[in-house]
């Protein structure tokens, strides 16, 4: 056993061990249950910014509404009147085409279309499928003969999808919606000049018109344009404060649904590309004038008035001889004297009357919402142009920015901008001052005088409960440097005078004596038969009051505002 | 236990978001089924009210009103346009009256 014998001999085991921190990129500090949480929290994180990216994200049908229609190149945006009904409108319609290569049984086929369209010319129906490759059967079809005819099931007929633009009022907005080419372009009125708007958006567009006032005046103003035998007419309806155009009717008109080339120049839009010498209605501009400069009061005598002038060879007299040699400047307006007329603008000078005139829109170029607005000239205010200017003659302007100066006129003395677009959501508060406080009212009151007054020259638009008031003027036309016999005759008026609303216009182109016309006096029992004098006294008021007649009480109940 | 708090309190939180954003989805679904639908009732409805815009323009009713009417469509004048009015439960018939003087 002993030789067995060994040693133990036990040594420390010297370790070499020596603990050294894992020296990698990635050092993770925490410890487990921190990196589980910061991973829950990674995971947690992104599907909250995937929540609020689904939430935040548009609908489908939000990005097909407001894309523009670039599909269909035909597409235009629907134009309604401020009532909302349609004025102009974009339908789809289908036209059903025959591709004669794909006819199977030909009888069978006429049989068929035999029992849908009875009323076809069958015989130059079987001659087409004979003869051509391919032929349109119905263009437009009905709803109903679509669905029978597609039930057929015949691979033949080719139903093909066409967008048309349909305008339901007809002639009612000619001047006013214009007209589209066959390539979807607007060549005149509303279709031109938003033209862009129209084929990018979806959203119609909503005008200040109003379809039933826009028809009843049409209707009257046609009603006396016979009567009158007019060459054409024009009518045009704003409210003062706001410069909303409620009606804008020209005359002669045309179907936008025909696309006609109109080349006639008698077609142009009379309220806004048509410039006349208007006459007397400007003299209230004269009158305006001098009360804003300080210079007048409307009982300002003006005496010695001589019946007529001479101006650089030219003879200016007065329209009506037994015209007082003494009148105030407000009978001066009342009973339309030229001489005073020339009297008060030469108080005013002719820079001072000229910046007027400009200020009030009459002389400047304005910026309408159709394209179709004849170019302002700039006249040279003389002696002479400064004469003739104060009642209405050697200046032309359109019967538009006749109505923004009588606006301005009416509505306190602020300036006015006319539109045909309804934004309603927009400020429409009155602005800018341009005349003096009371100026508009001291003119408004004498306007009311021209009608309603024995001595005035609008007696026949004394339309009772309107309180109407306006201005009359009779315009001999420009001819080779001279005047011809025919006149433009306008009445321009303001309606109720106590708190004016509206201003309606009304100008006839060259009418006629109308000899069986009976006049209903407003003033007094009784009337008269046929025109007395062609002036616009015995023309263009007649219709203003039978029109304000008809469209008194719609704006009486829908659009002015009762205590 | 506060691990145990922590790792409920996320677990519930993953829970609820994968609810949530299973429901919107639903919902969003309908939305556009709704939607949908008011596109094809607006295209109905623009139809018609062309439709009604033709046979209701002012040049139709008066064709309507010679042809059925006859006389029994008189034009309103101002003076016989009146207001009713309520005012602390008093009723009153007043003249429709736009001017002062």
């Amino acid at each position: 056993m002993k030789k067995y014998r060994s040693k133990i001999i036990i040594e420390d085991y010297k370790n070499n061990f020596i603990y050294k921190k894992n020296e990698t990129n990635l050092n993770i500090q925490f410890n487990r249950v921190a990196f589980i949480f910061f991973v829950f929290f990674i995971i947690y994180l992104i599907y909250t910014i995937h929540l609020i990216h689904l939430g935040s994200r548009k609908s489908k049908i939000d990005k097909i509404e407001n894309t523009p229609v670039t599909f269909d190149k035909l597409y235009r945006a629907d134009i309604m009147d401020i009532n909302g009904n349609y004025l102009a409108k974009t339908v789809k319609s289908i036209d059903i085409g025959i591709k004669t290569s794909d006819v199977i049984d030909k009888k069978k086929l006429l049989l068929s279309l035999k029992i849908i369209f009875p009323n076809k010319d069958f015989d130059q129906i079987e001659k087409k499928l004979n003869q051509k490759n391919y032929f349109y059967l119905e263009k437009k079809i009905t709803e109903e003969n679509y669905e029978k005819i597609m039930k057929l099931g015949d691979k033949s007929i080719i139903p093909e999808e066409k967008v048309l633009r349909i305008y339901p009022q007809k002639n009612l907005f000619s001047h006013i919606i214009g007209q589209i080419d066959d390539d979807n372009n607007g060549i005149s009125g509303l279709e031109k000049s938003f033209n862009e708007i129209l084929r990018k958006t979806k959203k119609p567009i909503r005008l200040t018109v109003d379809k039933d006032v826009q028809f009843l005046i049409r209707k009257e103003l046609i009603k006396y344009q016979e009567i009158f035998k007019s060459k054409g007419s024009a009518a045009m309806l704003m409210n003062v404060n706001n410069g909303n155009i409620l009606s804008l009717v020209s005359l002669p008109d045309f179907n936008p649904n025909e696309r006609q080339n109109i080349t006639d120049i008698n077609y142009i839009n009379r309220i806004t590309k048509g410039t006349y010498e208007l006459g007397s209605v400007f003299k209230t501009f004269t009158f305006a004038s001098a009360l804003n400069e300080g210079l007048i009061e409307p009982e300002t005598e003006f005496l010695d008035l001589p019946k007529s002038i001479k101006c650089d060879k030219h003879r200016i007299g007065e329209y009506d001889n037994e015209i007082p040699s003494n009148l105030s400047a407000e009978q001066i307006l009342i009973r339309s004297g030229n001489i005073g007329s020339v009297r008060i603008g030469q108080k005013i000078g002719p820079d001072k009357h000229k910046s007027f005139l400009k200020k009030i829109g009459v002389l400047n170029q304005i910026n309408f919402d159709i394209e179709e607005v004849a170019p302002q000239k700039n006249y040279n205010f003389g002696k002479c142009k400064l004469a003739t200017a104060s009642f209405g003659h050697g200046v032309a302007t359109t019967i538009l920015q006749l109505a923004k100066g009588y606006a301005i006129i009416s509505n306190g003395g602020f300036d006015v901008k006319p539109t045909l677009i309804d934004k309603r959501t927009q400020n429409n508060k009155k602005k800018n001052r341009i005349l003096n406080k009371g100026v508009s009212e001291q003119v408004v009151r004498v306007l009311r005088k021209i009608v309603n007054t024995e001595e005035g020259t609008a007696k026949f638009a004394n339309v009772l409960n309107y309180e109407i008031g306006g201005k009359t003027g009779t315009a001999d036309q420009p001819k080779d440097g001279s005047y011809s016999e025919a006149k433009i005759n306008t009445f321009a008026s303001i309606f109720p005078t106590s708190n004016p609303q509206y201003v309606f216009i009304v100008m006839l182109d060259t009418p006629q004596k109308a000899k069986d016309y009976y006049y209903k006096y407003r003033h007094q029992k009784g009337g008269w038969k046929g025109t007395l004098y062609n002036t616009a006294g015995w023309t263009s008021v007649e219709v203003a009051g039978k029109i304000i007649d008809k469209i008194g009480p719609i704006l009486a109940t829908k659009y002015i505002e009762i205590n | 236990m506060k691990k145990i708090v922590l790792i409920l309190s996320i677990f519930i939180l993953i829970l609820s978001t994968a609810i949530i954003k299973n429901s919107a989805k639903k919902i969003e679904d309908e939305i556009f089924t709704v939607k949908e639908n008011l596109r094809f009732l607006n295209s109905e409805f623009e139809k018609i009210k062309l439709e009604h815009d033709y046979l209701g323009s002012s040049e139709k009713l008066l064709e309507f009103q010679s042809q059925y009417f006859d006389d029994e469509l008189i034009q309103k004048k101002i003076e016989n346009i009146k207001v009713f009015r309520i005012q602390n439960k008093d009723k009153k018939i007043l003249n429709l009256n736009i001017t002062k003087e």
